[in-house]
């Protein structure tokens, strides 16, 4: 038999040789497998290898994984939205209007939590342009914009926002009297 | 379990699941956020298993991960996909664009068992060396996956389950087995592939031998800082064990006579003997064997 000529394509999957594979392996099955063995040997040596012809998917319309019933629509979590009250100290309020520097009219600080950290959620400050998004509830700190996301309002109401000049540990630093634990830098909580 | 012990070809195994998809360009980073495992860069068509923790550290949910694209499709523990999806979604940024879906009961994950599982789907037109435990390859709709446990083989298959009887019926043709509960259970403790009742808020990754679950180098994570000053430390107090015994034993919380306790989380009786699983005090691992009370002994394996 040429062994050589015996590769086979199934449904995008390469088969090398399955005789082979097969026949090396026909020495290592119990014996009580005889018969297994007999017909897998006459299998091969006739090059019936492969034949999944039963199996409906390569013969008909192959669906994918996700392809298909039973997926839901995309599942949403309902979340407590509550009226956002942060405290900046004074320290944070210099701070933050020396980090606008003179862009308060086009941008906008976002304060916000995503998960991660080693307690579970992250806290997140950024500066950038308006994002328009009706999601958010807004506060006005010293002529600055601050925007928080109506899905990040109960974790995040009632939080303090300080800032320490030094140059270890230093810059903004949250205290959220919701967060039952917080990690040792101080930027995850949970 | 001695390889005499396993079937000739394979066992097919069901294993119940929940299955939840992440779908949109920043779901690998989402992902990579919450779990135990580092999934940026997860090649297509990747395989990755990790765990969700809580901030103590806790299993919350064992994920089975394959990344199909823009979607990932996380196989979990058995009724726990509506929690996991809750802390899915929580953690979503207001800047990233992730969708959840829940696709509970429409994947169904299968599992060949045996002395000979590449016979059974080499005969299917499958070369098994391009199966392997990094990645899925696609069978039709299913993906086919490697595992291993104890040394044996084992081969995953996630299906969608409308497929799910047509592939059964292939399988059997090819020299597969559907055993009963019972012997499915025996090998399940046998062979040490921990579930639903193993991998949750009872134990740690460390407790039940699961350390390569977890990847202290990828950066913080929920229960990370309880992971690394294990790591630090020592090791855990406890660890995961098989007991044989002549005597049956029950699932739950069991106090020792010599002091201390187990938690016994699965068991199974043959004429013979009684097999279960069970996190264990180490130096009873160390011992090797354990006085139960009431007369009864059980030869401790570590897994």
């Amino acid at each position: 038999m040429d062994r050589t000529a015996s590769t086979v394509t199934v449904s995008g999957s390469r088969v090398a040789r399955p005789e082979t594979y097969l026949a090396t392996g026909l020495f290592s099955v119990p014996s009580t497998l005889g018969a297994w063995r007999l017909s897998y040997w006459v299998m091969a040596r006739a090059r019936w290898f492969p034949q999944p012809l039963k199996y409906p998917l390569l013969t008909g319309e192959v669906m994918g994984i996700l392809g298909g019933d039973g997926f839901t629509l995309p599942v949403v979590s309902p979340v407590e939205v509550v009226d956002v009250e942060i405290e900046f100290t004074e320290s944070a309020r210099r701070a933050l209007k020396s980090s606008m520097d003179g862009d308060e009219n086009t941008h906008v600080l976002i304060v916000s939590a995503q998960s991660g950290g080693c307690s579970g959620y992250l806290y997140d400050m950024q500066i950038s342009e308006d994002p328009g998004d009706e999601g958010f509830q807004r506060m006005d700190v010293e002529g600055v914009t601050v925007l928080v996301h109506d899905k990040d309002s109960f974790m995040l109401s009632g939080i303090r926002i300080d800032f320490k000049d030094t140059l270890m540990g230093g810059g903004f630093q949250i205290e959220n009297p919701n967060a039952d634990r917080s990690c040792g830098c101080g930027q995850s909580f949970g | 379990m001695s390889r005499t012990d396993l079937h000739g070809i394979a066992e097919l195994m069901s294993l119940p699941c929940s299955v939840s998809v992440l779908r949109g360009e920043s779901a690998l980073e989402h992902l990579n956020r919450s779990l135990t495992v580092d999934t940026i860069g997860m090649p297509e068509k990747g395989r990755l298993d990790g765990f969700l923790c809580n901030a103590n550290g806790r299993i919350l949910d064992r994920l089975l991960i394959c990344r199909l694209e823009e979607e990932l499709v996380l196989i979990g523990n058995h009724g726990a996909g509506k929690a996991t999806r809750e802390v899915l979604i929580r953690g979503i940024a207001w800047d990233e664009e992730i969708t959840v879906m829940d696709g509970d009961g429409a994947v169904s994950h299968l599992r060949l068992v045996g002395a000979a599982p590449n016979r059974c789907i080499a005969g299917m037109g499958i070369d098994p060396n391009e199966v392997d435990a990094g990645h899925w390859t696609e069978y039709g709709s299913a993906l086919l996956s490697r595992s291993y446990f104890q040394g044996v083989d084992s081969i995953d298959m996630i299906v969608p389950t409308a497929e799910l009887a047509a592939l059964i019926k292939l399988l059997e043709e090819n020299g597969a087995v559907v055993p009963d509960s019972a012997r499915c259970e025996l090998v399940r403790i046998e062979l040490g592939m921990l579930d639903h009742r193993e991998m949750n808020e009872g134990f740690l990754p460390m407790e039940i031998g699961l350390d390569s679950m977890v990847d202290l180098t990828k950066g913080c994570y929920p229960g990370q800082e309880v992971h690394a000053r294990l790591d630090s430390r020592g090791s855990p107090t406890r660890g995961i064990a098989m007991l044989r015994l002549d005597s049956e034993v029950g699932v739950g919380r069991l106090k020792l006579p010599g002091g201390g306790s187990l938690v016994v989380t699965a068991s199974a009786s043959t004429r013979q003997e009684t097999v279960a699983l069970a996190v264990v005090p180490l130096r009873l691992i160390e011992d090797g064997t354990v006085d139960l009370g009431g007369g009864s002994f059980a030869e401790v394996q570590s897994l």
